[in-house]
Protein backbone atom coordinates (compact mmCIF):
# COMPACT_ATOMS: atom_id res chain seq x y z
CA UNK A 1 0.00 0.00 0.00
CA UNK A 2 2.86 2.20 0.80
CA UNK A 3 4.44 1.48 -2.59
CA UNK A 4 1.45 2.52 -4.20
CA UNK A 5 0.86 5.40 -2.59
CA UNK A 6 4.66 6.43 -3.45
CA UNK A 7 4.22 5.73 -6.62
CA UNK A 8 1.56 7.77 -6.99
CA UNK A 9 2.50 10.72 -6.16
CA UNK A 10 4.92 12.92 -8.21
CA UNK A 11 7.42 15.57 -7.78
CA UNK A 12 7.64 18.01 -10.32
CA UNK A 13 10.57 20.42 -10.57
CA UNK A 14 9.10 24.06 -10.76
CA UNK A 15 10.19 27.71 -10.84
CA UNK A 16 9.56 29.57 -7.92
CA UNK A 17 7.50 33.30 -8.56
CA UNK A 18 9.07 35.06 -5.47
CA UNK A 19 9.33 32.66 -2.64
CA UNK A 20 11.31 29.61 -1.28
CA UNK A 21 9.74 28.41 1.45
CA UNK A 22 6.73 28.61 3.43
CA UNK A 23 8.42 30.86 6.07
CA UNK A 24 9.10 33.37 2.94
CA UNK A 25 5.69 33.67 1.92
CA UNK A 26 4.42 33.57 5.02
CA UNK A 27 6.32 36.96 5.86
CA UNK A 28 5.66 38.41 2.17
CA UNK A 29 1.64 37.59 3.34
CA UNK A 30 2.06 39.29 6.77
CA UNK A 31 4.20 42.61 5.20
CA UNK A 32 1.03 42.62 2.39
CA UNK A 33 -1.84 43.08 5.59
CA UNK A 34 0.42 45.37 7.53
CA UNK A 35 1.10 47.38 4.92
CA UNK A 36 -2.65 47.29 3.75
CA UNK A 37 -3.41 48.03 7.32
CA UNK A 38 -1.15 51.14 7.46
CA UNK A 39 -2.43 53.10 4.47
CA UNK A 40 -6.25 51.80 5.96
CA UNK A 41 -6.36 55.62 7.50
CA UNK A 42 -5.27 56.97 4.42
CA UNK A 43 -7.22 55.39 2.58
CA UNK A 44 -10.46 55.99 4.44
CA UNK A 45 -9.64 60.17 4.45
CA UNK A 46 -8.62 60.48 0.81
CA UNK A 47 -12.06 58.78 -0.60
CA UNK A 48 -15.44 59.34 0.19
CA UNK A 49 -16.50 56.32 1.19
CA UNK A 50 -19.22 56.01 4.05
CA UNK A 51 -16.86 53.42 6.57
CA UNK A 52 -14.70 54.05 8.98
CA UNK A 53 -11.39 52.85 9.97
CA UNK A 54 -12.92 49.91 11.96
CA UNK A 55 -15.05 48.22 9.18
CA UNK A 56 -11.99 48.62 6.42
CA UNK A 57 -10.06 46.64 8.96
CA UNK A 58 -12.67 44.22 9.08
CA UNK A 59 -12.82 43.72 5.79
CA UNK A 60 -9.10 43.66 4.93
CA UNK A 61 -9.36 40.56 7.46
CA UNK A 62 -12.03 39.18 5.80
CA UNK A 63 -10.37 39.44 2.18
CA UNK A 64 -6.85 38.00 3.87
CA UNK A 65 -8.98 34.66 6.01
CA UNK A 66 -11.03 34.29 2.04
CA UNK A 67 -7.99 32.20 1.20
CA UNK A 68 -6.56 31.02 4.32
CA UNK A 69 -6.68 27.22 3.33
CA UNK A 70 -4.19 28.48 0.29
CA UNK A 71 -1.21 26.13 0.84
CA UNK A 72 0.50 26.01 -2.59
CA UNK A 73 3.53 28.56 -2.13
CA UNK A 74 3.10 29.49 -5.86
CA UNK A 75 -0.35 30.59 -5.33
CA UNK A 76 0.43 32.92 -2.47
CA UNK A 77 3.01 34.62 -4.12
CA UNK A 78 0.54 35.18 -7.02
CA UNK A 79 -2.49 36.78 -4.10
CA UNK A 80 0.41 38.65 -2.34
CA UNK A 81 1.41 39.98 -6.01
CA UNK A 82 -1.86 40.68 -6.97
CA UNK A 83 -3.11 42.53 -3.64
CA UNK A 84 0.20 44.40 -3.97
CA UNK A 85 -0.82 45.58 -7.28
CA UNK A 86 -4.39 46.31 -6.08
CA UNK A 87 -2.77 48.52 -3.08
CA UNK A 88 -1.34 50.43 -5.83
CA UNK A 89 -3.93 51.03 -7.48
CA UNK A 90 -5.89 52.33 -4.39
CA UNK A 91 -3.51 54.75 -2.39
CA UNK A 92 -2.25 56.04 -5.63
CA UNK A 93 -6.00 56.77 -6.19
CA UNK A 94 -6.26 55.09 -9.60
CA UNK A 95 -9.24 53.53 -8.13
CA UNK A 96 -12.92 55.63 -7.60
CA UNK A 97 -15.25 55.39 -4.95
CA UNK A 98 -16.75 52.47 -6.65
CA UNK A 99 -13.75 50.64 -6.88
CA UNK A 100 -13.08 50.69 -3.43
CA UNK A 101 -16.88 50.62 -2.24
CA UNK A 102 -16.63 47.38 -4.64
CA UNK A 103 -15.39 45.28 -1.75
CA UNK A 104 -18.40 45.68 0.41
CA UNK A 105 -21.22 44.30 -2.38
CA UNK A 106 -23.77 46.26 -0.72
CA UNK A 107 -26.18 46.50 -3.47
CA UNK A 108 -26.24 42.65 -3.85
CA UNK A 109 -28.73 41.30 -2.28
CA UNK A 110 -27.80 38.15 -0.15
CA UNK A 111 -30.06 34.50 -2.06
CA UNK A 112 -32.26 33.25 0.07
CA UNK A 113 -31.02 29.88 1.42
CA UNK A 114 -33.70 27.87 3.17
CA UNK A 115 -36.92 26.67 1.66
CA UNK A 116 -39.43 29.37 2.43
CA UNK A 117 -37.48 32.11 1.06
CA UNK A 118 -36.08 30.20 -1.77
CA UNK A 119 -39.95 29.44 -2.69
CA UNK A 120 -40.87 33.25 -1.89
CA UNK A 121 -38.02 34.33 -4.29
CA UNK A 122 -39.71 31.86 -7.12
CA UNK A 123 -36.51 30.16 -7.91
CA UNK A 124 -35.11 26.92 -7.42
CA UNK B 1 26.20 29.72 -43.82
CA UNK B 2 25.37 32.38 -41.58
CA UNK B 3 24.57 34.59 -44.48
CA UNK B 4 21.42 33.33 -45.80
CA UNK B 5 19.98 36.32 -45.78
CA UNK B 6 22.41 37.95 -47.69
CA UNK B 7 22.61 35.09 -50.27
CA UNK B 8 19.13 34.92 -50.35
CA UNK B 9 19.34 38.70 -51.57
CA UNK B 10 21.90 38.21 -54.34
CA UNK B 11 20.02 35.33 -55.70
CA UNK B 12 17.31 37.35 -55.85
CA UNK B 13 18.99 39.95 -57.37
CA UNK B 14 20.65 37.25 -59.93
CA UNK B 15 16.68 35.99 -61.01
CA UNK B 16 15.92 40.08 -61.73
CA UNK B 17 18.95 39.90 -63.55
CA UNK B 18 18.62 36.49 -65.65
CA UNK B 19 15.23 37.13 -66.73
CA UNK B 20 14.75 40.71 -66.31
CA UNK B 21 14.79 41.73 -69.37
CA UNK B 22 11.76 40.10 -70.58
CA UNK B 23 9.63 40.87 -67.71
CA UNK B 24 10.41 44.84 -68.69
CA UNK B 25 9.56 44.29 -72.17
CA UNK B 26 6.34 42.34 -71.37
CA UNK B 27 5.27 44.75 -68.66
CA UNK B 28 7.59 47.57 -67.68
CA UNK B 29 6.89 47.55 -63.95
CA UNK B 30 9.34 49.18 -61.86
CA UNK B 31 12.13 47.63 -60.67
CA UNK B 32 10.88 47.10 -57.15
CA UNK B 33 8.31 45.43 -58.15
CA UNK B 34 10.04 42.97 -60.19
CA UNK B 35 10.82 40.25 -57.38
CA UNK B 36 7.16 40.27 -56.81
CA UNK B 37 6.10 39.55 -60.38
CA UNK B 38 9.14 36.74 -60.49
CA UNK B 39 7.88 35.05 -57.60
CA UNK B 40 3.88 35.02 -58.77
CA UNK B 41 5.12 33.82 -61.99
CA UNK B 42 7.35 31.24 -60.76
CA UNK B 43 4.36 29.86 -58.68
CA UNK B 44 1.72 30.61 -61.52
CA UNK B 45 1.70 26.71 -62.50
CA UNK B 46 0.95 25.62 -59.14
CA UNK B 47 -1.50 28.19 -58.36
CA UNK B 48 -3.82 30.27 -60.43
CA UNK B 49 -6.80 31.05 -58.38
CA UNK B 50 -6.25 35.18 -57.53
CA UNK B 51 -7.43 34.53 -54.31
CA UNK B 52 -5.47 32.41 -52.55
CA UNK B 53 -1.57 33.57 -51.86
CA UNK B 54 1.25 31.30 -53.83
CA UNK B 55 4.11 30.00 -52.72
CA UNK B 56 7.38 30.72 -53.15
CA UNK B 57 9.90 28.06 -53.24
CA UNK B 58 12.88 29.41 -53.03
CA UNK B 59 12.00 32.03 -50.24
CA UNK B 60 11.02 28.97 -48.13
CA UNK B 61 14.17 27.64 -48.79
CA UNK B 62 16.03 30.43 -47.31
CA UNK B 63 13.84 30.75 -44.35
CA UNK B 64 14.19 26.85 -43.78
CA UNK B 65 18.01 27.35 -43.49
CA UNK B 66 17.75 30.46 -41.72
CA UNK B 67 15.62 28.38 -39.01
CA UNK B 68 18.00 25.70 -39.50
CA UNK B 69 20.79 28.00 -38.64
CA UNK B 70 19.10 29.60 -35.73
CA UNK B 71 18.88 26.01 -34.35
CA UNK B 72 22.30 24.98 -34.54
CA UNK B 73 23.25 28.26 -32.91
CA UNK B 74 21.00 27.87 -29.96
CA UNK B 75 20.90 24.07 -29.29
CA UNK B 76 20.08 24.20 -25.38
CA UNK B 77 16.72 26.25 -26.32
CA UNK B 78 15.59 25.83 -29.65
CA UNK B 79 13.68 22.73 -29.23
CA UNK B 80 12.22 22.83 -32.71
CA UNK B 81 11.43 25.35 -35.68
CA UNK B 82 8.81 24.96 -38.57
CA UNK B 83 7.59 26.77 -41.69
CA UNK B 84 3.72 27.27 -41.79
CA UNK B 85 1.75 27.13 -44.86
CA UNK B 86 1.81 30.55 -45.72
CA UNK B 87 5.78 30.57 -45.54
CA UNK B 88 6.65 32.16 -42.10
CA UNK B 89 8.85 30.88 -39.91
CA UNK B 90 8.78 29.81 -36.61
CA UNK B 91 10.88 28.82 -33.98
CA UNK B 92 9.44 27.39 -30.60
CA UNK B 93 12.09 27.55 -27.72
CA UNK B 94 12.38 26.83 -23.73
CA UNK B 95 10.39 28.97 -21.38
CA UNK B 96 13.80 29.44 -19.82
CA UNK B 97 15.65 30.24 -23.10
CA UNK B 98 13.52 33.24 -24.39
CA UNK B 99 15.90 36.28 -23.31
CA UNK B 100 18.66 34.47 -24.86
CA UNK B 101 17.09 33.20 -28.23
CA UNK B 102 14.85 37.00 -28.76
CA UNK B 103 18.93 38.87 -28.00
CA UNK B 104 20.30 36.64 -30.37
CA UNK B 105 17.84 37.20 -32.98
CA UNK B 106 17.86 41.19 -32.54
CA UNK B 107 21.78 41.49 -32.33
CA UNK B 108 23.08 39.15 -34.60
CA UNK B 109 24.49 40.34 -37.59
CA UNK B 110 22.67 38.58 -40.01
CA UNK B 111 19.52 38.45 -38.73
CA UNK B 112 18.98 41.93 -37.04
CA UNK B 113 15.40 41.20 -35.72
CA UNK B 114 15.47 44.92 -34.01
CA UNK B 115 11.47 45.17 -34.00
CA UNK B 116 9.32 43.61 -31.75
CA UNK B 117 5.71 43.78 -33.72
CA UNK B 118 3.47 42.30 -31.17
CA UNK B 119 3.69 39.78 -28.25
CA UNK B 120 0.42 37.62 -28.45
CA UNK B 121 -1.12 34.55 -25.85
CA UNK B 122 -2.78 31.36 -26.64
CA UNK B 123 -4.86 29.25 -24.49
CA UNK B 124 -4.95 25.80 -24.62
CA UNK B 125 -6.27 24.10 -21.80
CA UNK B 126 -6.01 20.43 -22.48
CA UNK B 127 -2.35 21.14 -22.12
CA UNK B 128 0.59 20.49 -19.18
CA UNK B 129 1.72 24.11 -20.22
CA UNK B 130 -1.60 25.59 -21.11
CA UNK B 131 -0.42 28.91 -22.29
CA UNK B 132 1.97 29.96 -25.44
CA UNK B 133 3.20 33.10 -25.62
CA UNK B 134 4.09 34.34 -29.20
CA UNK B 135 6.83 36.88 -29.94
CA UNK B 136 6.37 38.54 -33.66
CA UNK B 137 9.60 39.61 -34.82
CA UNK B 138 10.16 41.91 -38.15
CA UNK B 139 13.89 42.67 -39.18
CA UNK B 140 13.43 45.79 -41.31
CA UNK B 141 16.95 45.09 -42.51
CA UNK B 142 16.36 42.33 -44.21
CA UNK B 143 12.53 42.28 -44.74
CA UNK B 144 12.00 39.95 -43.02
CA UNK B 145 9.65 38.01 -39.95
CA UNK B 146 10.08 35.17 -38.08
CA UNK B 147 7.66 34.32 -34.95
CA UNK B 148 8.70 32.50 -31.51
CA UNK B 149 6.70 30.90 -29.59
CA UNK B 150 7.35 29.60 -25.70
CA UNK B 151 4.83 27.88 -23.35
CA UNK B 152 4.00 28.66 -20.10
CA UNK B 153 0.63 27.84 -17.39
CA UNK B 154 -0.98 29.65 -14.46
CA UNK B 155 2.00 29.50 -12.26
CA UNK B 156 5.14 29.84 -14.08
CA UNK B 157 6.91 33.01 -14.47
CA UNK B 158 8.53 34.36 -17.65
CA UNK B 159 11.34 36.26 -17.92
CA UNK B 160 10.33 39.89 -18.94
CA UNK B 161 12.04 40.76 -22.58
CA UNK B 162 11.62 44.48 -21.69
CA UNK B 163 15.76 44.54 -21.58
CA UNK B 164 16.00 43.39 -24.80
CA UNK B 165 12.84 45.31 -26.49
CA UNK B 166 11.44 48.39 -24.73
CA UNK B 167 8.09 47.80 -26.69
CA UNK B 168 7.67 44.36 -24.90
CA UNK B 169 6.33 46.53 -22.09
CA UNK B 170 2.95 47.32 -22.69
CA UNK B 171 2.65 44.27 -24.55
CA UNK B 172 3.25 41.67 -21.57
CA UNK B 173 1.33 44.38 -19.38
CA UNK B 174 -1.75 42.71 -21.93
CA UNK B 175 -0.50 39.56 -21.60
CA UNK B 176 -0.38 39.37 -17.68
CA UNK B 177 -3.91 41.58 -17.77
CA UNK B 178 -5.69 39.04 -20.09
CA UNK B 179 -3.97 35.25 -19.57
CA UNK B 180 -3.11 36.32 -16.38
CA UNK B 181 0.88 35.16 -17.11
CA UNK B 182 3.47 36.61 -14.98
CA UNK B 183 6.29 37.99 -15.85
CA UNK B 184 9.49 38.13 -14.29
CA UNK B 185 11.63 41.18 -13.64
CA UNK B 186 9.31 43.40 -15.67
CA UNK B 187 9.67 46.90 -14.38
CA UNK B 188 5.68 47.88 -14.23
CA UNK B 189 3.62 44.81 -14.43
CA UNK B 190 0.00 46.02 -13.68
CA UNK B 191 -3.51 45.65 -15.34
CA UNK B 192 -4.04 47.93 -18.64
CA UNK B 193 -7.11 46.83 -20.28
CA UNK B 194 -9.45 45.98 -17.43
CA UNK B 195 -11.12 48.24 -14.36
CA UNK B 196 -9.44 48.54 -11.56
CA UNK B 197 -10.77 45.85 -9.05
CA UNK B 198 -11.57 43.37 -11.64
CA UNK B 199 -11.10 39.84 -11.17
CA UNK B 200 -10.27 37.33 -13.36
CA UNK B 201 -8.28 36.92 -17.23
CA UNK B 202 -10.66 37.63 -19.65
CA UNK B 203 -8.64 35.79 -22.32
CA UNK B 204 -8.54 32.93 -20.75
CA UNK B 205 -10.89 29.60 -22.09
CA UNK B 206 -12.52 29.34 -18.95
CA UNK B 207 -13.47 32.62 -18.09
CA UNK B 208 -16.89 32.68 -19.72
CA UNK B 209 -17.93 35.01 -22.20
CA UNK B 210 -20.15 37.25 -20.64
CA UNK B 211 -18.26 37.85 -17.76
CA UNK B 212 -18.95 36.97 -13.85
CA UNK B 213 -20.09 40.31 -13.04
CA UNK B 214 -22.17 43.24 -14.21
CA UNK B 215 -21.25 47.27 -13.45
CA UNK B 216 -24.29 49.85 -13.81
CA UNK B 217 -24.75 53.52 -11.65
CA UNK B 218 -26.93 53.39 -8.75
CA UNK B 219 -28.97 56.17 -8.55
CA UNK B 220 -29.39 55.98 -5.09
CA UNK B 221 -25.98 55.55 -4.15
CA UNK B 222 -24.73 57.86 -6.35
CA UNK B 223 -21.51 55.38 -7.70
CA UNK B 224 -21.54 52.99 -10.15
CA UNK B 225 -22.06 49.33 -8.56
CA UNK B 226 -20.78 46.16 -9.40
CA UNK B 227 -23.20 43.15 -9.35
CA UNK B 228 -22.73 39.28 -10.09
CA UNK B 229 -24.33 38.37 -13.65
CA UNK B 230 -27.64 36.50 -13.49
CA UNK B 231 -28.84 34.90 -16.90
CA UNK B 232 -31.42 32.92 -18.05
CA UNK B 233 -30.35 29.59 -18.95
CA UNK B 234 -31.79 30.02 -22.84
CA UNK B 235 -29.61 33.47 -23.16
CA UNK B 236 -26.36 30.92 -22.39
CA UNK B 237 -26.67 28.69 -25.35
CA UNK B 238 -25.11 29.37 -28.45
CA UNK B 239 -24.14 27.39 -31.85
CA UNK B 240 -20.81 28.25 -32.79
CA UNK B 241 -20.01 25.46 -35.16
CA UNK B 242 -21.48 26.10 -38.60
CA UNK B 243 -22.19 23.31 -40.95
CA UNK B 244 -20.82 24.98 -43.67
CA UNK B 245 -16.93 25.08 -44.82
CA UNK B 246 -16.81 29.12 -45.21
CA UNK B 247 -13.01 29.06 -46.38
CA UNK B 248 -12.74 26.09 -48.66
CA UNK B 249 -9.76 27.71 -50.88
CA UNK B 250 -7.67 27.70 -47.63
CA UNK B 251 -8.29 24.16 -46.64
CA UNK B 252 -4.38 23.25 -46.75
CA UNK B 253 -2.69 25.92 -45.91
CA UNK B 254 -2.15 24.92 -42.79
CA UNK B 255 0.69 22.71 -43.32
CA UNK B 256 3.39 22.99 -41.15
CA UNK B 257 6.91 21.93 -42.46
CA UNK B 258 9.36 20.78 -39.53
CA UNK B 259 12.91 22.42 -39.76
CA UNK B 260 14.64 20.85 -36.78
CA UNK B 261 18.08 20.07 -38.32
CA UNK B 262 18.37 17.01 -35.34
CA UNK B 263 16.04 15.89 -36.95
CA UNK B 264 17.17 16.08 -41.17
CA UNK B 265 20.24 14.81 -40.25
CA UNK B 266 19.14 11.39 -38.60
Amino acid sequence: MSSGKAASVVTRQVRPILSLSHDDSRRRVLALYKAWYRQIPHIVTEFDIPKNTKQCQQKLREEFLKHKDVKDIRVIDMLVIKGQMELKETVTKWKQVGHVMAYWKDSVNKKPDDFLGKFLDGKD
Amino acid sequence: MASNILRKLSCSLKNVGLSGPRVCQTLSVAPSALSRCLSSEAAAGAETRPTVRPHDAVAREHLVDFGRYVAECLPKFVQKVQVTGTDELEVLVAPEGIVPVLTFLKDHHNAQFASLADIAGVDVPSRLYRFEIVYNLLSLRFNSRIRVKTYTDELTPIDSVNDVYKAANWYEREIWDMFGVFFADHPDLRRILTDYGFEGHPFRKDFPLSGYVEVRYDDARKRVVVEPLELAQEFRRFELNSPWEQFPNFRDTSVIEDATPTTEKK
